[in-house]
């Protein structure tokens, strides 16, 4: 009944930053459907050279099957796939110039460390003098230096992963495919491998397709990120883009947390459940009576010297929850609606609670803060 | 804060034992019945083993009574050129279905697990069949389809039938194994610049190697074995061991069938140690009895 | 937006691992179903004044096997296999429970034990038996000086040909219920002893009911077999014993009546049929039910 013009069709997302053939990766309507299901629809992306760019999404989302088809293991039910500017759809993995690191490593374990880093460049026929200083070079790159001889199997899981890295990188690919490399790392670990892999690829400057589903690691790392659901990119930009800016619910809701607060359209606001008002001013695009809905970050909203510009409404505390650097407070404005609010701890633990349970307090935000309106 | 303070003198407490344990119940109390059946089950099964192995060494002809000790009946086996052919005879067909069974079921088991088209259910119920239907009816039809074509009993005959019958075994066995394999890792061959044939050769079949000499030597030594098949599509000359032992054993001749017996037990389990310690050799994880479907 | 207006692209197939089914698939096509089908053809056939089996379109055979003389051989079969298979089962289930649950870390060497007996000639195994229970055997005579009456024989009787079953095939029985139980959780069985107190009980309430398909597993496994076994009943059962094994050997050797063998054994796999219908039906049954 209503158009919402800035809501455009996410489907067809063209990065208009970036011109066609310089881009190391280009996906035209790449479409994969397995009989009645679709787990890749019509995707359209530009992923320059030298990028680190990530496919985010949550498990089923297509990311890991968009992957594939970059790499070739899996075919497109329609589409075309471009690297470099040249059409590489019907070519199998070992004629593209990509390489993979798969989630499960897949060393092969009957090989020393050695041989698996050198595997690319005996299957091109790389002389010996040439293949023994890249696969020490490698070795360097990764800090496995004194391990060539030992097999997979005598690896730790963290050392595993970084055979799998260089075995890729050794062969020099313009494009290194990421499944979810750091999945199967404990804490402390992926958290050392980010800031490894990110020194990595500002060295060697390869382009990065790096899939996860975890979307602190997709905002610390990328250059740029296509968040996917269902086999689609809801929003491909960068961390900061999708964070402060996001087109979709999906997208707010996905990439950290969003207070999200709906109800229909006043005219000068929202009116929430319960008759509550909600006086965001005037939303674009939007006529009285809409169903609306705005979202605003936890670390937006403010409990205190609110300046009357700011978007303000009362709300009953009903949790206080102490996170050590941060503290997050949880409001409800109006009936069923909930927010939480996120404050850094500037002072030091208080003896006694600012609010007691029940207390009425007034929040407020700034109204660019306000993501809005959203589908 | 008060809780927590009583919270954590508590779990610094001793704990007290769980109240009502009655002593010696659960699992700690022996099932004596089942441990008697099992020893006497042991034993039984042994027994005749046992007696085999005796009576090969005894020095008189008799079955029942035990004289002494000799060697005449191996030396007997040994003289005897019609054993020893026998004896041949077993072993070149075991090692012919044995290396075509191999062959065709590392393929057929590759398929089965990979293939995505309609066949794959076709070949899958083919390949079952054998294993249900009882012996004597497979070596009835193999002799049916042998003598409709012309063909009489002979070698060639025993050692056709003996690989269809291993096929099943072969590719059930290691079609196990094949589904465990991780595809990515050949996936990560090829995008290192493999071609599918090259992948499956550098990658997989090392992988599968241990896999692959276990079901061997586990289908030769059940081929060796062998007798219903055999008895049905074996030729008169050379007659394969077991049909052999057969014929004694009804005529009742020579005693020196124990020894052929022991010797046949001895052969078998030897193989069946090697098969079982290969996978262990080679370095693979996991209990070398998954192979029997523990 | 939607795409089945989007031509689909030819799609690069990997037919490499449906070309790898072609050679099994041939192969026991040619050797193993043709076989089957010729059997079943020559069971409409007849033998000609030498003797030779020749392909025809009557019935004679078919309706030859449900003489009285074969009937009773077939009913025998199947009393002696089904008498087998729950000897077996009665046998199985104590040595499963005691290696399982009791073994320890002698449990593998104990499987070991268990199967190493069936890497030796089977043949060679019932003619151990043979000896042993022969009336001139060490056995035997001990059992006279006891007083035992000298009528009684061990071989040639309907139970030696049960015991040589029983014997060639418990194993099958053995292993799949052994894997049952040891998969099984303990805390079942002590949760049962706390519910029922009696171990017996607890043994038929609990630990049977959870290693059903174990069960079913080796009943599948010794009873198949043991229909079509012929040896067992020719070493160990004498002329009163045949088996329908022993009936389709005769007629394929000795009897030179090719068609009444094929008609014989074409009974003895319908037959098998039957059970293994009945069998699939009942632990479909049973698996639905535990899912509920």
């Amino acid at each position: 009944m209503t158009t919402r013009t800035a809501v455009a069709e996410r489907i067809t997302v063209i990065d208009s930053a970036v011109a066609t053939s310089a881009c190391a990766v280009s996906l035209r309507r790449v479409t994969k459907s397995y009989g009645e299901r679709t787990a890749v629809r019509e995707l359209n992306l530009d992923i320059a050279s030298g990028e680190f760019f990530s496919l985010l999404g949550p498990s089923g989302c297509g990311k890991t099957t968009t992957l594939r088809m970059v790499g070739g293991f899996v075919d497109p039910s329609y589409g075309e796939v471009s690297l470099h500017g040249k059409d590489v759809t019907d070519l199998p993995p070992n004629r593209r110039d990509v390489n993979t690191v798969f989630q499960s490593y897949a060393l092969f374990d009957h090989l020393s460390v050695w041989e698996n880093v050198a595997f690319g460049l005996r299957r091109r026929r790389v002389g010996k003098t040439e293949m023994t200083r890249r696969v020490g070079e490698m070795l360097e790159l990764v800090q496995l230096t004194g391990r060539d001889k030992d097999k997979p199997s005598a690896l730790s899981g963290g050392q595993r992963q970084r055979v799998a890295l260089a075995r890729a990188l050794v062969n020099r690919p313009s494009v290194l495919l990421l499944d979810e490399p750091l999945a199967a790392l404990d804490l402390k670990l992926r958290k050392a491998m980010q800031v490894e892999l990110k020194r990595i690829q500002r060295e060697v400057g390869i382009t990065f397709v790096f899939v996860t589903h975890d979307q602190d690691e997709a905002l610390t790392m990328s250059d740029r990120i296509a968040v996917m659901s269902e086999g689609r990119v809801h929003q491909c930009g960068t961390p900061e883009d999708i964070y402060e800016r996001p087109s979709t619910r999906f997208v707010a809701e996905f990439i950290g947390t969003a207070n999200l607060m709906s109800g229909s359209y006043t005219g000068t606001g929202i009116e929430l459940p319960g008759g509550v008002p909600l006086y965001t001013g005037r939303l674009d695009g939007c006529s009285i009576g809409d169903e609306v809905a705005i979202a605003v970050r936890p670390e937006k909203m403010w409990l205190s010297d609110l300046t009357p510009d700011m978007v303000q409404t009362d709300g009953i505390l009903k949790a206080t929850v102490y996170g050590g650097a941060t503290t997050t407070y949880l409001f409800e404005i109006a009936p069923g609606v909930e927010v939480s609010v996120l404050e850094q701890n500037l002072h030091s633990a208080r003896t006694e609670e600012r609010w007691a349970d029940g207390e009425r307090v007034r929040i407020g935000w700034h109204a660019k803060h306000s993501l809005a309106p959203l589908t | 804060m008060t809780t927590l303070v009583a919270a954590e003198r508590e779990l610094a407490a001793p704990q007290a034992p769980p109240a009502g344990r009655r002593k010696g119940s659960g699992m700690n109390r022996k099932p004596r019945f089942a441990i008697a059946v099992t020893v006497a089950f042991f034993v039984l099964l042994y027994l005749p083993i046992f007696a085999v192995v005796l009576f090969s060494f005894n020095t008189k002809k008799s079955l029942t009574v035990f004289e002494g000790w000799s060697l005449r009946w191996y030396q007997a086996f040994f003289n005897d050129s019609e054993l020893t052919k026998s004896l041949q005879t077993s072993l070149v067909v075991a090692a012919a279905a044995m290396v075509g069974s191999v062959v065709i079921g590392v393929l057929l088991a590759f398929g089965l697990v990979r293939a995505r088209s309609r066949l794959g259910g076709a070949a899958n119920v083919i390949m079952l069949i054998p294993l249900i239907t009882p012996e004597i009816v497979t070596g009835v039809a193999s002799l049916m389809l042998f003598k409709g074509v012309g063909l009489q009993p002979s070698l060639t005959t025993l050692m056709l039938a003996q690989t269809t019958f291993s096929i099943s075994y072969v590719t059930v066995i290691l079609r196990a194994r094949v589904a465990e394999l991780n595809p990515e890792v050949e996936e990560a061959a090829m995008d290192l610049g493999a071609n599918r044939f090259q992948a499956l050769r550098l990658v997989t079949l090392p992988v599968m190697w241990p896999a692959i000499m276990s079901a061997a030597i586990l289908i030769f030594t059940i081929v060796f074995d062998d007798f219903v098949l055999a008895f049905f599509t074996s030729g008169v000359d050379p007659q394969p061991l077991s049909v052999r032992i057969y014929s004694a054993i009804r005529f009742g001749i020579q005693p020196s069938i124990n020894a052929v017996g022991t010797l046949m037990l001895v052969g078998s389990l030897v193989l069946i140690a090697i098969a079982l310690l290969i996978p262990r050799l080679f370095g693979r994880r996991g209990n070398s009895f998954d192979l029997f479907g523990g | 937006m939607t795409h089945e207006s989007l031509p689909p692209r030819p799609a690069r197939k990997e037919r490499l691992w449906t070309w790898m089914l072609v050679p099994g698939t041939a192969w026991m096509s040619v050797f193993f179903v043709s076989a089957l089908l010729l059997l079943i053809a020559l069971s409409f056939g007849t033998t000609d004044a030498l003797g030779n089996p020749r392909f025809g379109s009557t019935l004679d055979n078919v309706i030859g096997v449900f003489t009285p003389t074969y009937l009773r051989v077939i009913i025998r079969s199947l009393t002696y296999a089904v008498a087998a298979s729950v000897i077996c089962l009665v046998i199985a289930y104590p040595v499963a429970y005691a290696i399982a649950r009791h073994g320890g870390r002698y449990k593998n060497a104990l499987v070991a034990l268990l199967v190493v007996p069936f890497f030796a000639n089977y043949l060679v195994r019932m003619y151990g038996w043979q000896t042993l229970l022969s009336d001139e055997s060490m056995l035997m005579t001990w059992l006279r000086h006891l007083g035992v009456s000298a009528s009684f024989h061990i071989l040639d009787t309907g139970a030696a040909v049960i015991g040589g079953l029983v014997y060639g095939y418990v194993v099958f029985m053995i292993l799949p219920i052994y894997a049952s139980l040891e998969r099984m959780d303990g805390a079942l069985i002590e949760a049962g002893r706390d519910l029922y107190g009696s171990s017996l009980r607890t043994f038929f309430t609990v630990t049977v009911p959870a290693s059903r398909a174990g069960a079913y597993a080796g009943l599948a496994l010794v009873f198949l077999p043991a229909m079509g076994d012929f040896i067992s009943s020719q070493l160990l059962g004498g002329p009163d014993n045949l088996m329908v094994g022993n009936l389709i050997q005769e007629k394929f050797f000795a009897g030179q009546n090719w068609p009444l063998g094929a008609a014989l054994t074409m009974a003895l796999m319908v037959l098998l049929l039957i059970c293994m219908f009945a069998y699939l039906r009942q632990t479909a049954r049973d698996a639905k039910e535990a899912r509920r």
